[in-house]
């Protein structure tokens, strides 16, 4: 009997990548030309950037990789090749867009950024203060607490709701179903006045943070619990009905079982949950004061946030305030990158024994 | 085995039966799918349920362990007595029964969260229940379910690298490691090779030492290989599954009372 070698992979194993010399030709051809010709008529007949892009080169790259698709694969490749630079060109197009927004936030607020604007508060700093003094600590610390807080409450609730929508049969998932997709169209600014209304103008409370994390609470919820219902009813049923056919309680089934295959979901819905309300602005703004110094209460006393930081120096128009808001802008990025980041890290933690 | 065949085609046995369905109807919404089922299993017997595809074994065995509820409109009438208790009585636990009847489903269902131990040892963790040597038990179902030498070196791999047919028997391991008094199980040999399903007979002979065992099988030989007394399920068009006949494995094979089993058994039908 022979023993078979164990072979090490080669570098090229993979023949589907390989080309004809013509086929690539036409390729390039076909991704070139339209490039060139857009930009020469754009320029000949002054026709601004975005009209010619979407008027003058889509049309123009439609019509050269349905040629050369006519040409190597026939009449089916045409409607492929269509399909094919459609898409592409929303997915650059978006992809511009969100890019730029990107772009200009972390330009213009890297230049306007220094390590003390991280932690030092805006006390005695004004609009037209010079950036060397002064920071968005302040806010930075008050929008960790206030969506920390709103989240401490809204992912436990949401997933709880979301559980019982998926994994009981309830008598009232119809009507919670229909109550939290109804809420999800809730402006913001109408539930910092609902909060306003029942704390505020009663007397109950003065504006203070809880507040704001409570009307966070409300348009967080939806979120969550959307998303993570759509999460669990991906979870295969025999996975469900393995787990309990070994004999497993559902709450035992759902935590060993069914939650640990809907992980990754369930830390999307939670960080889109925060996505929503991470940047609002209009329900911080009635539901708290703005506070230049660093207020860690968030149960009593005036707070900033980065949003009505932002919000405050955007408004009062000056450059050097402007630059303030910009830098402000950047640091909430960066600490959403961070919270994204590192909860992607964790949900993606392989396997258990 | 105490069967006694009776002028009608239905095996009728002893009190201490181990698991007895009676008069089984199972309706899915307002469709009757199944009708009057009556079978008993006695202890340390291997039923083996035959019958053409959709006549409702699968459905039949989901009521012994109180599954069949899980489905979403699912409806039943009759009773099963597991030890002569009524498994369907108010006031009892599913998850008792359940962990008293194990069950092995027709599609391989393994945890893809969890390693190849960990899924043969998931039982336990669900049910809250301890083992001294966890490797050991391991080993010895992995060993029943003739899976052992395949994964032994990558126990610690996830459950969804195994091919389909090691999947199913990693699921026939994770059943095991519960020791249930009752193990159903739905064409468990369906996707795998007859090296691991002789294996598998042969686990299914050596659990019938302390088990009782019922399974759903497509391939006649094997249900005369491991059976002590076979079911025919049939289901008609426009008419619910029932039971044509039921007795001893060699009866039921050799001389059927039923002219539909004798058609079926020999291949002529379905
Ligand atoms: N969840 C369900 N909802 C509605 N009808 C169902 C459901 N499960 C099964 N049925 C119906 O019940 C009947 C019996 O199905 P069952 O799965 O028990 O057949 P089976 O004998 O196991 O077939 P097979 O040998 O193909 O596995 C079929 O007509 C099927 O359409
Ligand atoms: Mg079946």
């Amino acid at each position: 009997m022979t023993t078979l070698e164990l072979l090490p992979r080669p570098k090229d194993a993979a023949p589907w990548r390989n080309r004809s010399k013509s086929l690539l030709t036409k390729i390039a051809l076909a991704s070139v030309l339209p490039v060139v010709l857009a930009i020469a008529i754009g320029k000949a007949f002054g026709i601004p950037g975005p009209i010619t892009l979407l008027l003058v080169f889509l049309p123009l790259q439609l019509l050269a990789s349905g040629l050369a698709a006519l040409s190597t694969r026939g009449k089916r490749g045409v409607a492929d090749s269509q399909l094919n630079v459609a898409v592409l060109f929303a997915t650059t197009f978006v992809a511009i867009m969100l890019g730029s927004v990107l772009f200009s936030v972390v330009s213009f607020g890297l230049n306007a950024i220094s390590p003390h604007f991280a932690y030092q508060n805006n006390v005695y700093v004004t609009s037209t203060t010079s950036l060397e003094y002064g920071g968005a600590g302040h806010a930075l610390l008050g929008t960790v607490l206030v969506v920390g807080l709103a989240a401490l409450i809204a992912v436990p609730v949401g997933i709880a709701v979301a559980v019982y929508l998926t994994e009981t049969r309830g008598r009232f998932r119809g009507p919670v179903r229909f109550f939290a997709q109804s809420m999800s169209g809730l402006p913001s600014i109408v539930a910092g006045l609902f909060i306003f209304a029942v704390f505020v103008s009663t007397g109950i409370s003065r504006p203070a943070g809880w507040l704001a994390s409570s009307a966070l609470v409300l348009l967080m919820l939806p979120t969550v619990i959307r998303m993570s219902e759509e999460v669990l009813k991906l979870v295969p049923g025999d996975l469900r009905s393995a787990a309990l056919a070994l004999g497993a309680p559902q709450r035992k089934a759902f935590f060993l079982v069914i939650m640990p295959a809907a992980k990754t979901g369930l830390v999307t819905a939670i960080l889109l949950g925060i996505a929503r309300i991470v940047g609002e602005t209009a329900p911080l703004l009635l539901t708290m004061r703005v506070n230049p110094n660093t207020n860690v209460n968030v149960f009593s006393g005036d707070m900033s946030t980065l949003p009505t930081y932002i919000f405050a120096f955007l408004t009062a128009g000056f450059d050097t305030g402007r630059a303030r808001s910009w830098a402000a802008a950047f640091l909430l990025l960066a600490v959403v990158g961070l919270i994204f980041g590192t909860a992607r890290a964790i949900s993606a933690k392989s396997i258990k024994k | 085995m105490n069967l006694q065949t009776q002028n009608s085609n239905i095996a009728v046995m002893d009190a201490d039966s181990h698991l007895e369905a009676r008069n089984i109807h199972v309706w899915f919404k307002e469709r009757h799918v199944l009708s009057d089922v009556s079978l008993h299993f006695p202890t340390n017997s291997v039923t083996a349920l035959i019958g053409p595809s959709g006549c409702g074994k699968s459905t039949f065995i989901r009521t012994l362990n109180r599954m069949h509820e899980l489905i979403p409109g699912a409806g039943l009438a009759g009773s099963v007595y597991l030890d002569n208790e009524d498994i369907y009585a108010a006031g009892v636990d599913p998850v008792t029964i359940r962990l008293r009847v194990g069950m092995v489903f027709q599609k391989p269902n393994p945890f893809p969260t969890m390693t190849i131990k960990g899924n043969v040892l998931a039982g336990l963790r669900l049910s809250n229940r301890r083992t001294r040597d966890e490797d050991e038990l391991v080993e010895s179902c992995l060993n029943r379910a003739s899976l052992w030498n395949e994964v032994k070196d990558r126990l610690d791999a996830p459950a969804g690298s195994l091919s389909g047919g090691q999947q199913q028997r990693l699921c026939i391991a994770r059943s095991l490691a519960l020791a249930p008094e009752v193990l159903l199980m739905d064409e468990p040999c369906s996707a795998l090779d007859p090296g691991s399903t002789r294996r598998i007979e042969e686990t299914i002979r050596e659990l019938s030492s302390d088990m009782t065992v019922v399974i759903v099988t497509h391939n006649m030989q094997q249900a005369q290989r491991v059976s002590d007394q076979t079911a025919f399920f049939l289901a008609e068009e426009g008419q619910p599954g029932h039971v044509v006949e039921f007795g001893s494995t060699d009866n039921l094979f050799s001389s059927p009372n039923d002219p539909r089993t004798e058609d079926y058994v020999n291949g002529r039908f379905g």
